[in-house]
């Protein structure tokens, strides 16, 4: 008995260290359970208040800068609107005619970021729109350019979106005009890599990149990038599109939830 | 103990400060894991120090969104804090700067190590991340140091 006491005091700093350790590996393996991140997230949501300041700072000093750039695209969308429309028209009718299925659309909730992580390098973000708010899991979130994620967590007030910055994130991906399929990683800053392309299929440089129907979570066709290399794959199998993505990751304070996933 | 509070504070702040608005392309340092650090080196206590570290990345993951996996943060924090400790106060003297930015490096590289899932070894694109997290996190403690007279502080409160 005194030997083991001995011992615990001999060692205390060590077995207090390897203790700590485990208790640390639990935490990381029970992280992916849901009860265990609803949990998380609502302690997150509940010390959201905390952010608050912060973000009020963060868009004031944009906000000149940011209503700019906003007039600019409004009136950049409303001349596209305008020709879209007619196209509209024209497409219903021939959809219409040849009787294919008509396409789902999909409403978009704004959120505002809360909170980029105190320790991240942008692999994902605290939004401000939950549950309440009917966000779910796999949600497609976007900016006003283009795809940049989705949700993978949901509490009441708040939701954890998975950036395409993420390396652990993946996305089926079709390359316009000729629908090339392939699926999408994360390379670094705004770049991205498209792999699985047959070698055989036709891209070009400066070709739009869209998501595809193949993608569990993503609607079709929202826009997600554009080419700006071509190489082939090291066993010349097949190709490896390089692509800049449409959204800027790094200076993103809104998001747009898609409210209807696949 | 009050100064421990007062710092405490103030590097919760900062981190908030730093993550929310002075981020540099999405990359910024690591406040918290700087505290743990300079108050490790300050206590010779490592069990108390590695306990702190452990329940500072735990609470702190629960109030602040860490963007990772949870519990790497009390992992890092643990492992950094019990080592930080165990550096004397006379190698403190001697080689404060090069003890507390060694300590970062191993921080981050602990952090870096779990986050990544080992993708870090595979791809040396992913290296990228975490070796300018280690200089911004290092070019703020300079700051800070010189700024809190942080190496005078931590000796006093060896002795």
């Amino acid at each position: 008995m005194l030997n083991s006491f001995k011992f615990l005091k001999n060692y205390k700093d060590n077995l207090t260290l390897v203790i700590c350790i485990l208790l640390s590996f639990l935490l990381i393996s029970q992280s992916n359970k849901e009860s265990f991140n609803n949990f998380r997230l609502k302690s997150l949501d509940f010390f959201s208040f905390l952010y608050s300041p912060f973000n009020w700072i963060d868009n004031q000093s944009f906000l000149i800068k940011r209503l700019e750039v906003l007039s600019q695209e409004n009136l950049k969308l409303n001349l596209e609107l305008n020709l879209l429309k007619n196209q509209d028209i024209e497409n219903a009718r021939l959809r219409d005619f040849v009787q294919l299925k008509e396409k789902v659309s999909i409403d978009f909730i704004g959120a505002d970021i809360l909170s980029r992580g105190f320790s991240s390098n942008l692999s994902s973000v605290l939004v401000d729109r939950g549950s309440i708010d009917g966000v779910k899991v796999n949600f497609p979130v976007m900016s006003s350019k283009g795809i940049i994620g989705k949700v993978i967590s949901v509490s009441d007030n708040v939701s954890e979106v998975q950036l395409i910055s993420d390396v652990n994130f993946r996305m089926s991906v079709k390359i316009l005009p000729d629908e090339v399929e392939g699926i999408l990683r994360w390379v670094n800053d705004d770049y991205c890599e498209v792999f699985e392309v047959k070698r055989t299929s036709e891209v070009k440089i400066q070709d739009i990149v869209l998501s595809s129907n193949l993608s569990p979570f993503f609607p079709e066709d929202l826009p997600v990038g554009q080419v700006i290399g071509i190489y082939d794959s090291t066993d010349k199998t097949s190709k490896i599109l390089r692509i800049k993505l449409f959204s800027d990751l790094t200076r993103i304070n809104q998001v747009f939830i898609g409210l209807k996933n696949k | 103990m009050k100064d421990y509070v007062k710092y405490l504070i103030i590097s919760i702040l900062l981190q908030l400060l730093f993550s929310e608005l002075i981020s540099i392309n999405g990359v910024q340092p690591n406040i918290l894991l700087l505290f743990i650090i300079f108050s490790s080196l300050s206590i010779s206590n490592a069990t108390f120090s590695t306990l702190l570290g452990f329940s500072l990345g735990f609470v702190g993951e629960l109030i602040f969104y860490s963007g990772t996996i949870f519990g790497i943060s009390s992992l890092t924090f643990s492992v950094v804090g019990f080592f930080a400790s165990k550096v004397s106060n006379n190698f403190v003297y001697r080689n404060f700067d090069f003890y507390w930015i060694i300590f970062s490096i191993l921080g981050i590289f602990v952090f870096s190590f779990f986050k990544y899932e080992f993708y870090v070894f595979s791809n040396l694109k992913f290296i990228l991340g975490p070796i300018y997290m280690t200089m911004y996190t290092i070019f703020v403690g300079l700051i800070l140091v010189r700024l809190l007279s942080l190496k005078n502080e931590i000796l006093n409160a060896q002795n």
